[in-house]
Formats: structure tokens, sequence, C-alpha cells
């Protein structure tokens, strides 16, 4: 037993190694992004699918049975596609921001290059978000913008984003561009966990947090958890797809008109 | 079919999320396929 374990361990710390020797396009390359995107694409399909279909009912009893949500009846689905784009937005400028600090300690601009690439393909997903959390609301709570800590921390963050590109677009040069840029995405990068997880909580709001984290539990059942953890996964592996074709544009941009 | 829709508006909702998916799907493989074509061209 103990020499398996041995051997396993042994195994794993040498795949381990050549993981983090390789460099992140050599690595994304050895996966192989179109079978990835392929099955990133079959994912949703699935979850998708999963989510739309399943029934809701007051006592579920099948492992494909959502529960009743009291207030929320069938408008509860909309947590397996709003969430998930709310949270792809926070990797997205999360990773902004990381490239951004890459930049500045290393000038390559590869790094810029992503760095933008990570920020457009957020305030994709923040648009959406706000676009089915506002869409939702005018079912819910009677009118499609309502001023709750929620839809005002979104807009707060759509604002600075913008602010990025504007600021993008101002400037003449690239390596000014970029180092500038870089030093916003990392303000804006820090500012992004505060409007989403905590500001929110600190007032009191509209918002169904109850159903997701009441008191920092997830209190969901089984079904309805494994679904939205399936969904925010594929939504992530979404990002990445999309990351990587707005990165390899970026580059062609690059090169055609250094 | 039709009667079927009718009843169940679920999968009316279904059937258009999917049509949406599969064209978002079909834009992103094509422009993934047109960027490896100049990248390619870019190349050589």
């Amino acid at each position: 037993m103990v020499f398996f374990a041995q051997k396993y361990f042994d195994k794993m710390g040498k795949i381990w190694h050549r993981v983090c020797s390789m460099e992140g396009n050599e690595l994304i390359n050895k996966v192989s992004m179109k079978k990835f995107n392929i099955a990133v694409f079959g994912w949703l399909t699935v979850v998708m699918i999963a989510a739309l279909v399943f029934p809701i009912v007051s006592k579920p009893e099948a492992w494909y049975d959502f529960p009743f949500i009291p207030a929320l009846g069938e408008q509860s689905r909309i947590l397996f596609f709003h969430v998930p784009t709310a949270w792809v937005t926070v990797v997205a400028f999360f990773l902004s921001m990381v490239y951004g600090i890459k930049y500045l300690r290393s000038n390559n601009m590869e790094d810029d290059i992503k760095s933008v690439s990570s920020a457009g393909v957020g305030v994709l997903f923040c648009i959406l978000a706000t676009i089915t959390g506002s869409v939702w609301a005018k079912f819910s709570w009677g009118s499609f913008w309502n001023w709750d800590p929620r839809e005002t921390s979104i807009a707060v963050l759509l604002l600075i984003y913008g602010a990025y590109f504007g600021l993008r677009s101002s400037l003449e040069g690239d390596e000014k561009r970029a180092r500038l840029s870089a030093v916003y995405a990392i303000l804006a990068g820090i500012t992004t966990p505060f409007l989403i997880f905590v500001l929110p909580r600190l007032v009191s709001s509209l918002h169904p947090e109850p159903i997701v984290n009441a008191g920092g539990k997830v209190h969901m059942n089984v079904t309805m958890l494994t679904v939205f953890l399936a969904s925010l996964l594929g939504f992530t592996g979404l990002f990445a797809w999309m990351f990587d074709l707005k990165v390899r544009l970026a580059r062609l941009e690059k090169n055609h008109h250094p | 079919m039709y009667e079927f829709l009718a009843q169940n508006p679920l999968y009316v909702v279904l059937s258009i999320v999917l049509i949406c998916w599969f064209g978002i799907g079909l834009y992103l493989v094509r422009l993934g396929r047109k960027i490896s074509i100049l990248e390619q061209r870019m190349q050589s």
C-alpha cells in the first residue's frame, strides 16, 4: 500500500513539475484548444437542457427534481445563467489584473494583449449579467432598474471598465498605453471583489442571496447544486474559449498594424 | 409537435435558447477557423 502511494505521489510530482515548467501557451497547445472548445460546447449544451427541462416540484423525490423556491418558482432557473455570467466577469477582471501585474514586471506586450483581451470579455459578460438580472427584476420587483445595491455595484463596475477602454483609446504610443492601462487594470481589479462580493452584503438588498449563500452557507438541494456548479464550470470554459480567440485576434491586429 | 410545445412552454424556451446557443457556437468555431487561416498566412 505504502509502495503504491509512494509511486503515485512520485508520478503526480513529475506531472506537476512538467506542468509548472511549461509556458502558458505551450500548456494550452498541449491540451489542444480545439478539443477543449468542443468539450465546452457539449458540456454547456447538456447544462442548458438540464437547467431548463428538469421539473420544479414542491417535494423533490427523483434525482432530476428541482425544489420549489418560495417567491421565485420557475424564475429560479435564472440562477444557472445569471450567476455564472457574473462569476465569469470576476474571473476575467481578475485575470486582467494579473496580466497587468505581469506586464509591469516584464514589459512584454503579450501580457498587455492578454490583459486587455480579458477585460474585453469581462465587460461582455458583465453586460450580460446586468441584462439578465434586469429582466428578472422586471418580473420579480416590478421594474427593470431599482438601484438595488447589486444593480448599483454592477453599474459602477461597468463604468470603471468603460473608463479603462476610454483610457486606452485616448493614449498614444504602445508602451505608454500598455503601462498606464496595466496600472488602471490593477486598481480596477482590486475594486471588483469589493463591488461584487462585499458592498452588496454591507447594505440591505432585495437580491435573492439567501438561496445561494445565506450566512456563508450554500442552501441548495443536490440536483440544483450539481447543475449550478456544472454551469459555473461550463461558463468558465466558455470564457477560456472566447479569451483565446480574442488574444489571437489582438495578436494578428498587432502584427498587421505594429 | 405544436400541441406539445403549446402545452409545455418551457420546451419553447429551451428550443429558443438552444437555437441561440448553436448560433453562437457556430460563430465562435468559424471565427476560430478564420483566425487559424490568418495565423498560418502570417507565418508563411
